[in-house]
Protein backbone atom coordinates (compact mmCIF):
# COMPACT_ATOMS: atom_id res chain seq x y z
CA UNK A 1 0.00 0.00 0.00
CA UNK A 2 2.95 2.13 1.01
CA UNK A 3 4.53 1.76 -1.96
CA UNK A 4 1.91 2.40 -4.17
CA UNK A 5 1.48 5.98 -2.91
CA UNK A 6 5.05 6.67 -2.88
CA UNK A 7 4.68 6.08 -6.53
CA UNK A 8 1.76 7.77 -7.24
CA UNK A 9 3.59 10.36 -5.10
CA UNK A 10 6.43 10.16 -7.04
CA UNK A 11 4.46 10.51 -10.38
CA UNK A 12 2.96 13.47 -9.76
CA UNK A 13 5.83 15.50 -8.40
CA UNK A 14 7.27 14.29 -11.94
CA UNK A 15 4.66 15.51 -14.08
CA UNK A 16 4.42 18.86 -12.11
CA UNK A 17 8.59 19.60 -12.83
CA UNK A 18 7.91 18.71 -16.22
CA UNK A 19 4.80 20.73 -16.44
CA UNK A 20 6.46 23.70 -14.71
CA UNK A 21 9.63 22.99 -16.65
CA UNK A 22 7.59 23.00 -19.75
CA UNK A 23 5.75 26.28 -18.97
CA UNK A 24 9.03 28.25 -17.97
CA UNK A 25 11.26 27.45 -21.71
CA UNK A 26 8.11 28.21 -23.04
CA UNK A 27 7.91 31.90 -21.16
CA UNK A 28 11.30 32.23 -21.63
CA UNK A 29 11.02 31.69 -25.49
CA UNK A 30 7.77 33.74 -25.45
CA UNK A 31 10.28 36.37 -23.64
CA UNK A 32 13.23 36.35 -26.02
CA UNK A 33 10.51 36.80 -29.01
CA UNK A 34 8.99 39.55 -27.08
CA UNK A 35 12.60 41.25 -26.59
CA UNK A 36 13.80 40.93 -30.18
CA UNK A 37 10.48 42.30 -31.63
CA UNK A 38 11.07 45.53 -29.41
CA UNK A 39 14.50 45.58 -30.65
CA UNK A 40 13.11 46.27 -34.23
CA UNK A 41 10.29 48.30 -32.89
CA UNK A 42 12.89 50.27 -30.92
CA UNK A 43 15.53 50.70 -33.86
CA UNK A 44 12.83 51.72 -36.57
CA UNK A 45 11.94 54.30 -33.54
CA UNK A 46 15.34 55.42 -33.43
CA UNK A 47 15.41 55.81 -37.67
CA UNK A 48 12.30 57.65 -37.82
CA UNK A 49 13.93 60.18 -34.93
CA UNK A 50 17.03 60.28 -37.19
CA UNK A 51 14.99 61.70 -40.33
CA UNK A 52 12.86 63.82 -38.56
CA UNK A 53 15.25 65.66 -36.94
CA UNK A 54 15.29 69.25 -38.72
CA UNK A 55 18.31 71.86 -38.36
CA UNK A 56 20.86 69.08 -38.88
CA UNK A 57 23.88 68.91 -41.71
CA UNK A 58 23.85 66.30 -44.23
CA UNK A 59 26.65 64.87 -42.46
CA UNK A 60 25.44 64.83 -39.04
CA UNK A 61 23.05 63.02 -40.45
CA UNK A 62 24.85 60.83 -41.82
CA UNK A 63 27.19 60.28 -38.74
CA UNK A 64 23.64 59.03 -36.83
CA UNK A 65 22.76 56.89 -39.08
CA UNK A 66 26.16 54.83 -39.24
CA UNK A 67 25.91 55.09 -35.67
CA UNK A 68 22.48 53.24 -35.87
CA UNK A 69 23.97 51.05 -38.60
CA UNK A 70 27.01 49.71 -36.19
CA UNK A 71 24.60 49.25 -33.39
CA UNK A 72 21.60 47.25 -34.97
CA UNK A 73 23.77 45.70 -37.55
CA UNK A 74 26.21 42.62 -37.07
CA UNK A 75 27.68 44.15 -40.47
CA UNK A 76 31.66 41.96 -40.16
CA UNK A 77 29.27 39.39 -39.91
CA UNK A 78 27.11 40.01 -43.25
CA UNK A 79 30.05 41.32 -44.59
CA UNK A 80 31.80 38.00 -44.13
CA UNK A 81 28.72 35.93 -45.31
CA UNK A 82 28.53 38.70 -48.21
CA UNK A 83 31.49 37.11 -49.09
CA UNK A 84 30.60 33.66 -48.83
CA UNK A 85 33.26 30.80 -49.76
CA UNK A 86 35.99 33.31 -51.15
CA UNK A 87 36.40 34.79 -47.51
CA UNK A 88 38.64 31.60 -47.42
CA UNK A 89 40.88 31.90 -50.21
CA UNK A 90 41.11 35.43 -48.84
CA UNK A 91 44.29 37.08 -47.29
CA UNK A 92 44.43 38.22 -43.81
CA UNK A 93 44.72 41.75 -45.06
CA UNK A 94 42.38 40.96 -47.44
CA UNK A 95 39.82 40.39 -45.24
CA UNK A 96 40.77 43.56 -42.84
CA UNK A 97 40.30 45.78 -45.65
CA UNK A 98 37.77 44.43 -46.85
CA UNK A 99 35.64 44.35 -43.89
CA UNK A 100 36.31 48.18 -43.55
CA UNK A 101 35.19 48.68 -47.14
CA UNK A 102 31.98 46.53 -46.97
CA UNK A 103 31.21 49.13 -43.98
CA UNK A 104 31.49 51.91 -45.84
CA UNK A 105 29.50 50.33 -48.75
CA UNK A 106 26.88 49.45 -46.78
CA UNK A 107 26.58 52.65 -45.11
CA UNK A 108 26.44 54.68 -48.48
CA UNK A 109 24.21 52.37 -49.98
CA UNK A 110 21.47 52.58 -47.14
CA UNK A 111 22.01 56.06 -46.63
CA UNK A 112 21.00 56.94 -50.33
CA UNK A 113 17.93 54.42 -49.80
CA UNK A 114 16.94 56.64 -46.49
CA UNK A 115 16.45 59.69 -49.20
CA UNK A 116 13.32 57.87 -50.29
CA UNK A 117 11.59 57.73 -47.19
CA UNK A 118 8.63 59.79 -47.06
CA UNK A 119 7.06 59.00 -44.05
CA UNK A 120 6.09 55.38 -44.03
CA UNK A 121 5.57 53.72 -40.54
CA UNK A 122 6.78 50.42 -39.16
CA UNK A 123 4.82 48.28 -37.71
CA UNK A 124 6.38 44.67 -36.12
CA UNK A 125 3.71 41.80 -36.69
CA UNK A 126 5.29 38.59 -35.33
CA UNK A 127 8.25 36.99 -34.67
CA UNK A 128 9.67 32.93 -35.01
CA UNK A 129 12.64 31.35 -34.30
CA UNK A 130 15.06 29.67 -37.37
CA UNK A 131 18.20 27.84 -36.18
CA UNK A 132 19.34 30.45 -33.30
CA UNK A 133 18.35 33.25 -35.11
CA UNK A 134 15.38 35.00 -34.53
CA UNK A 135 12.96 36.01 -37.45
CA UNK A 136 11.18 39.36 -36.69
CA UNK A 137 8.24 40.23 -39.20
CA UNK A 138 6.86 43.84 -39.83
CA UNK A 139 5.43 45.61 -42.25
CA UNK A 140 6.22 49.25 -43.36
CA UNK A 141 2.79 50.68 -43.78
CA UNK A 142 2.07 53.57 -46.42
CA UNK A 143 -0.79 55.51 -47.29
CA UNK A 144 -3.17 53.91 -50.04
CA UNK A 145 -0.92 51.38 -50.56
CA UNK A 146 -0.45 48.23 -49.93
CA UNK A 147 1.90 47.50 -47.13
CA UNK A 148 5.48 46.43 -47.59
CA UNK A 149 6.63 43.34 -45.47
CA UNK A 150 10.21 43.73 -44.38
CA UNK A 151 11.57 40.19 -42.31
CA UNK A 152 14.30 41.07 -39.92
CA UNK A 153 16.54 38.25 -39.25
CA UNK A 154 17.81 38.99 -35.74
CA UNK A 155 21.19 37.11 -33.53
CA UNK A 156 21.47 37.02 -30.13
CA UNK A 157 25.00 37.51 -29.83
CA UNK A 158 28.14 38.49 -27.31
CA UNK A 159 27.24 42.31 -27.74
CA UNK A 160 23.64 41.44 -27.58
CA UNK A 161 20.74 41.72 -30.45
CA UNK A 162 22.07 42.36 -33.53
CA UNK A 163 20.43 42.36 -37.17
CA UNK A 164 22.39 39.61 -40.16
CA UNK A 165 19.82 40.16 -42.89
CA UNK A 166 16.56 41.70 -44.19
CA UNK A 167 14.50 40.55 -46.54
CA UNK A 168 12.18 42.37 -48.05
CA UNK A 169 8.90 41.24 -50.10
CA UNK A 170 10.80 37.73 -50.12
CA UNK A 171 14.13 39.19 -51.45
CA UNK A 172 17.35 38.92 -49.07
CA UNK A 173 20.06 42.11 -48.97
CA UNK A 174 22.30 39.39 -47.73
CA UNK A 175 21.49 37.12 -50.54
CA UNK A 176 21.25 39.95 -53.29
CA UNK A 177 24.73 40.97 -51.77
CA UNK A 178 26.48 37.74 -51.90
CA UNK A 179 25.59 37.14 -55.36
CA UNK A 180 26.58 40.68 -56.63
CA UNK A 181 30.38 39.87 -55.11
CA UNK A 182 30.62 36.31 -56.05
CA UNK A 183 29.92 37.60 -60.05
CA UNK A 184 32.28 40.51 -59.62
CA UNK A 185 34.99 38.02 -58.04
CA UNK A 186 34.23 35.54 -60.73
CA UNK A 187 34.79 37.82 -63.66
CA UNK A 188 37.93 38.77 -61.64
CA UNK A 189 38.82 35.66 -62.71
CA UNK A 190 38.43 34.33 -59.08
CA UNK A 191 40.53 36.86 -57.37
CA UNK A 192 38.86 38.75 -54.56
CA UNK A 193 41.29 41.87 -55.04
CA UNK A 194 38.75 42.24 -58.27
CA UNK A 195 36.27 43.16 -55.64
CA UNK A 196 38.15 44.94 -53.34
CA UNK A 197 39.26 47.27 -56.02
CA UNK A 198 35.29 47.64 -57.38
CA UNK A 199 34.42 48.68 -54.00
CA UNK A 200 37.08 50.99 -53.34
CA UNK A 201 36.05 52.97 -56.22
CA UNK A 202 32.19 52.61 -55.53
CA UNK A 203 33.45 54.50 -51.87
CA UNK A 204 35.71 56.96 -53.26
CA UNK A 205 33.19 58.36 -55.94
CA UNK A 206 30.33 58.61 -53.13
CA UNK A 207 32.04 59.93 -50.34
CA UNK B 1 -11.34 24.52 -82.79
CA UNK B 2 -12.72 27.81 -84.52
CA UNK B 3 -10.26 29.48 -81.96
CA UNK B 4 -7.81 27.50 -83.31
CA UNK B 5 -6.16 29.83 -86.07
CA UNK B 6 -3.56 27.97 -89.08
CA UNK B 7 -0.95 30.19 -87.47
CA UNK B 8 -1.68 28.66 -83.74
CA UNK B 9 -0.18 24.84 -83.89
CA UNK B 10 3.68 26.18 -84.85
CA UNK B 11 3.62 27.67 -82.06
CA UNK B 12 2.17 25.68 -79.57
CA UNK B 13 4.71 23.23 -80.95
CA UNK B 14 7.10 25.82 -80.02
CA UNK B 15 5.65 26.22 -76.74
CA UNK B 16 5.43 22.58 -76.19
CA UNK B 17 9.25 22.40 -76.99
CA UNK B 18 10.08 24.52 -74.95
CA UNK B 19 8.14 23.28 -71.60
CA UNK B 20 10.10 19.74 -72.10
CA UNK B 21 13.00 21.87 -72.47
CA UNK B 22 12.48 22.90 -69.05
CA UNK B 23 11.06 19.94 -67.47
CA UNK B 24 14.48 18.36 -68.52
CA UNK B 25 16.26 20.48 -66.64
CA UNK B 26 14.14 20.81 -63.85
CA UNK B 27 15.74 19.49 -60.62
CA UNK B 28 12.17 18.98 -58.13
CA UNK B 29 12.90 19.76 -54.34
CA UNK B 30 15.80 21.83 -54.53
CA UNK B 31 16.21 25.66 -54.55
CA UNK B 32 19.79 26.70 -54.94
CA UNK B 33 20.18 30.24 -54.09
CA UNK B 34 21.96 31.16 -57.14
CA UNK B 35 20.24 30.69 -60.68
CA UNK B 36 22.08 29.05 -63.63
CA UNK B 37 23.50 31.69 -65.96
CA UNK B 38 24.93 29.39 -69.06
CA UNK B 39 24.54 32.12 -71.04
CA UNK B 40 25.65 35.23 -69.50
CA UNK B 41 27.69 36.30 -71.88
CA UNK B 42 24.80 36.88 -74.58
CA UNK B 43 22.95 37.98 -71.33
CA UNK B 44 24.60 41.11 -70.54
CA UNK B 45 24.84 41.93 -74.24
CA UNK B 46 20.52 42.19 -74.23
CA UNK B 47 21.07 43.56 -70.81
CA UNK B 48 23.14 46.43 -72.08
CA UNK B 49 21.07 47.06 -74.85
CA UNK B 50 18.02 46.70 -73.02
CA UNK B 51 19.53 49.33 -70.98
CA UNK B 52 20.26 51.95 -73.86
CA UNK B 53 16.80 51.29 -75.03
CA UNK B 54 15.31 51.92 -71.73
CA UNK B 55 17.44 55.20 -70.99
CA UNK B 56 16.77 56.67 -74.39
CA UNK B 57 13.04 55.20 -74.55
CA UNK B 58 11.33 53.79 -72.19
CA UNK B 59 11.81 55.52 -69.11
CA UNK B 60 11.53 58.65 -70.12
CA UNK B 61 8.13 57.36 -71.81
CA UNK B 62 7.46 56.02 -68.38
CA UNK B 63 8.25 59.31 -66.57
CA UNK B 64 6.46 61.09 -68.68
CA UNK B 65 3.05 59.19 -68.09
CA UNK B 66 3.83 59.24 -64.60
CA UNK B 67 4.29 63.17 -64.13
CA UNK B 68 1.43 64.16 -66.77
CA UNK B 69 -1.21 61.37 -66.21
CA UNK B 70 -3.63 61.84 -63.03
CA UNK B 71 -2.85 58.95 -60.76
CA UNK B 72 -6.18 58.08 -61.03
CA UNK B 73 -6.57 57.78 -64.34
CA UNK B 74 -3.14 55.38 -64.46
CA UNK B 75 -4.90 53.30 -61.22
CA UNK B 76 -7.76 52.70 -63.45
CA UNK B 77 -5.64 51.82 -66.64
CA UNK B 78 -3.70 49.72 -64.18
CA UNK B 79 -7.07 48.66 -62.76
CA UNK B 80 -8.52 47.52 -66.47
CA UNK B 81 -5.62 45.62 -67.69
CA UNK B 82 -5.43 43.62 -64.41
CA UNK B 83 -9.09 42.75 -64.68
CA UNK B 84 -8.52 41.69 -68.31
CA UNK B 85 -5.62 39.07 -66.92
CA UNK B 86 -8.01 37.18 -64.96
CA UNK B 87 -8.17 34.56 -67.39
CA UNK B 88 -4.75 33.94 -66.87
CA UNK B 89 -5.18 34.41 -62.96
CA UNK B 90 -7.81 32.11 -62.93
CA UNK B 91 -6.47 28.91 -64.70
CA UNK B 92 -3.09 29.26 -62.59
CA UNK B 93 -5.12 29.37 -59.69
CA UNK B 94 -7.03 26.06 -60.71
CA UNK B 95 -3.94 24.04 -62.29
CA UNK B 96 -1.89 24.79 -58.76
CA UNK B 97 -5.23 23.16 -57.03
CA UNK B 98 -6.16 26.46 -54.92
CA UNK B 99 -9.65 26.60 -54.98
CA UNK B 100 -9.78 29.63 -52.30
CA UNK B 101 -8.13 31.83 -54.88
CA UNK B 102 -9.18 30.85 -58.01
CA UNK B 103 -12.50 31.79 -55.49
CA UNK B 104 -11.10 35.29 -55.19
CA UNK B 105 -9.83 35.87 -58.39
CA UNK B 106 -13.51 35.07 -59.35
CA UNK B 107 -14.84 37.41 -57.15
CA UNK B 108 -12.69 39.83 -57.65
CA UNK B 109 -13.85 39.81 -61.15
CA UNK B 110 -17.51 39.98 -60.66
CA UNK B 111 -17.29 43.22 -58.16
CA UNK B 112 -14.48 44.85 -60.35
CA UNK B 113 -16.38 44.41 -63.65
CA UNK B 114 -19.59 45.10 -62.37
CA UNK B 115 -19.50 47.99 -59.06
CA UNK B 116 -15.68 48.62 -60.40
CA UNK B 117 -17.25 49.74 -63.72
CA UNK B 118 -15.64 47.18 -66.18
CA UNK B 119 -12.62 46.98 -63.87
CA UNK B 120 -11.57 50.39 -63.81
CA UNK B 121 -11.87 50.66 -60.02
CA UNK B 122 -10.65 47.72 -57.55
CA UNK B 123 -13.35 47.94 -54.81
CA UNK B 124 -12.96 44.21 -54.39
CA UNK B 125 -9.92 45.09 -52.84
CA UNK B 126 -10.86 47.42 -50.27
CA UNK B 127 -13.73 44.38 -49.50
CA UNK B 128 -10.45 42.64 -48.90
CA UNK B 129 -9.86 40.59 -51.70
CA UNK B 130 -6.75 41.39 -52.37
CA UNK B 131 -5.45 40.79 -56.10
CA UNK B 132 -2.38 37.68 -56.22
CA UNK B 133 -0.40 37.49 -59.53
CA UNK B 134 -0.21 34.04 -61.09
CA UNK B 135 1.24 32.87 -63.99
CA UNK B 136 2.04 29.21 -65.70
CA UNK B 137 6.04 30.05 -64.34
CA UNK B 138 4.77 30.26 -61.17
CA UNK B 139 2.45 27.19 -61.85
CA UNK B 140 5.35 25.03 -62.94
CA UNK B 141 7.76 25.98 -59.93
CA UNK B 142 4.82 25.20 -57.64
CA UNK B 143 5.19 21.56 -58.91
CA UNK B 144 8.92 21.61 -58.85
CA UNK B 145 10.11 22.92 -61.86
CA UNK B 146 13.29 24.75 -61.18
CA UNK B 147 13.89 28.27 -63.23
CA UNK B 148 16.37 25.95 -66.19
CA UNK B 149 18.97 28.96 -66.45
CA UNK B 150 18.47 32.75 -66.50
CA UNK B 151 17.46 34.67 -70.12
CA UNK B 152 17.49 38.11 -71.02
CA UNK B 153 14.48 38.60 -73.56
CA UNK B 154 15.25 41.64 -75.55
CA UNK B 155 13.19 44.97 -74.49
CA UNK B 156 11.28 42.34 -71.80
CA UNK B 157 14.09 41.53 -69.16
CA UNK B 158 14.68 39.01 -67.11
CA UNK B 159 13.55 35.75 -67.36
CA UNK B 160 14.39 32.19 -67.21
CA UNK B 161 13.52 29.20 -69.32
CA UNK B 162 10.74 28.14 -67.51
CA UNK B 163 9.09 31.74 -67.01
CA UNK B 164 9.49 32.32 -70.69
CA UNK B 165 7.74 29.02 -71.37
CA UNK B 166 5.74 29.92 -68.89
CA UNK B 167 4.43 33.04 -71.13
CA UNK B 168 3.85 30.88 -74.00
CA UNK B 169 1.52 28.96 -72.13
CA UNK B 170 -0.61 32.24 -70.82
CA UNK B 171 -0.96 33.36 -73.75
CA UNK B 172 -3.50 30.43 -74.63
CA UNK B 173 -5.61 31.06 -71.38
CA UNK B 174 -5.97 34.94 -72.52
CA UNK B 175 -9.44 34.69 -74.61
CA UNK B 176 -8.62 38.41 -75.87
CA UNK B 177 -5.46 37.06 -77.87
CA UNK B 178 -7.46 34.53 -79.81
CA UNK B 179 -10.29 37.06 -80.16
CA UNK B 180 -7.26 39.77 -81.32
CA UNK B 181 -5.51 36.86 -83.53
CA UNK B 182 -9.05 35.23 -84.93
CA UNK B 183 -10.29 39.31 -85.96
CA UNK B 184 -6.66 40.47 -87.35
CA UNK B 185 -6.60 43.39 -84.31
CA UNK B 186 -2.99 41.82 -83.29
CA UNK B 187 -2.71 46.24 -82.65
CA UNK B 188 -5.08 45.07 -79.22
CA UNK B 189 -2.64 42.90 -77.59
CA UNK B 190 0.56 44.72 -78.95
CA UNK B 191 -0.92 47.88 -77.43
CA UNK B 192 -2.26 46.05 -74.31
CA UNK B 193 1.36 45.22 -74.01
CA UNK B 194 3.40 48.40 -74.59
CA UNK B 195 0.65 50.29 -71.79
CA UNK B 196 1.42 47.64 -69.19
CA UNK B 197 4.95 47.83 -69.91
CA UNK B 198 4.99 51.41 -69.34
CA UNK B 199 2.71 51.23 -66.46
CA UNK B 200 5.11 48.76 -65.05
CA UNK B 201 8.28 50.74 -65.43
CA UNK B 202 6.67 53.86 -64.09
CA UNK B 203 6.20 52.37 -61.01
CA UNK B 204 10.08 51.50 -60.71
CA UNK B 205 11.52 54.41 -62.05
CA UNK B 206 13.43 55.87 -58.46
CA UNK B 207 13.85 51.98 -57.24
CA UNK B 208 15.93 51.01 -60.64
CA UNK B 209 17.93 53.80 -60.61
CA UNK B 210 18.92 53.86 -57.07
CA UNK B 211 20.11 50.14 -57.92
CA UNK B 212 21.97 50.73 -60.19
CA UNK B 213 23.69 53.63 -58.60
CA UNK B 214 24.48 51.83 -55.62
CA UNK B 215 25.39 48.32 -57.25
CA UNK B 216 29.17 47.62 -58.48
CA UNK B 217 27.82 44.98 -60.48
CA UNK B 218 24.05 46.04 -61.90
CA UNK B 219 23.45 42.61 -64.22
CA UNK B 220 24.29 40.55 -60.96
CA UNK B 221 22.46 42.39 -58.71
CA UNK B 222 19.49 42.40 -61.24
CA UNK B 223 19.75 38.54 -61.42
CA UNK B 224 20.01 37.55 -58.08
CA UNK B 225 16.76 39.95 -57.55
CA UNK B 226 14.87 38.18 -60.08
CA UNK B 227 15.65 35.13 -59.05
CA UNK B 228 14.72 35.36 -55.22
CA UNK B 229 11.47 37.02 -56.30
CA UNK B 230 9.90 34.17 -58.41
CA UNK B 231 11.04 32.10 -56.08
CA UNK B 232 8.75 34.04 -53.45
CA UNK B 233 6.29 34.40 -55.97
CA UNK B 234 6.25 30.48 -56.45
CA UNK B 235 5.87 30.26 -52.51
CA UNK B 236 2.89 33.30 -52.58
CA UNK B 237 5.31 34.86 -49.99
CA UNK B 238 5.45 32.34 -47.26
CA UNK B 239 8.23 31.23 -45.57
CA UNK B 240 10.87 32.47 -46.99
CA UNK B 241 13.98 29.73 -47.40
CA UNK B 242 16.44 31.10 -45.15
CA UNK B 243 20.20 30.28 -45.99
CA UNK B 244 21.27 28.57 -43.19
CA UNK B 245 23.84 31.24 -41.66
CA UNK B 246 26.77 29.84 -39.57
CA UNK B 247 30.41 29.66 -40.80
CA UNK B 248 29.96 25.94 -41.90
CA UNK B 249 27.12 26.67 -44.57
CA UNK B 250 29.98 27.80 -47.86
CA UNK B 251 31.91 24.33 -47.12
CA UNK B 252 33.28 22.30 -44.24
CA UNK B 253 36.86 24.55 -44.32
CA UNK B 254 34.70 27.50 -43.38
CA UNK B 255 34.67 27.30 -39.57
CA UNK B 256 38.74 26.60 -39.14
CA UNK B 257 39.87 29.52 -41.49
CA UNK B 258 37.21 31.66 -39.36
CA UNK B 259 38.55 30.79 -36.34
CA UNK B 260 41.98 31.10 -37.44
CA UNK B 261 41.72 34.64 -37.75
Amino acid sequence: MMADRMIQLRRFVLVLVAATTFSLSAAAQQARADTTEEFIAQLGDRALQVLVQGAQSEEQRAEAFRALLSDGFDLPLIGRYALGRFWRKATPAQRGEYVKLFEDFIVTTYAARLGEYSGETLQVVSSRAVDSDTIVVSEIVREGLQPIRVDWRVRNGDHGFKIVDVVVEGVSMLLTQRDEFASVIQRAGGDVEGLLDRLREKNDAQN
Amino acid sequence: MQLLSNARPARFAIAAGALFAVAACATPGSEPSQIADPLEPVNRYIFAANLAIDTTLIEPAATFYRDFVPDPARESVRNFLRNLETPILLANDVLQGDIDAAGVTGRRFFINSTIGILGLFDPAAEMGLARRDEDFGQTMGHYGVGPGFYIVLPILGPSSLRDAAGNFVDYYFDPLNYYADNTDRKYITVSRAVVRGIDARSRTIETLDEIERTSIDFYATIRSLYHQRRQSDIRNGTTPSLPKLDLTSDDADDRTAALKQ
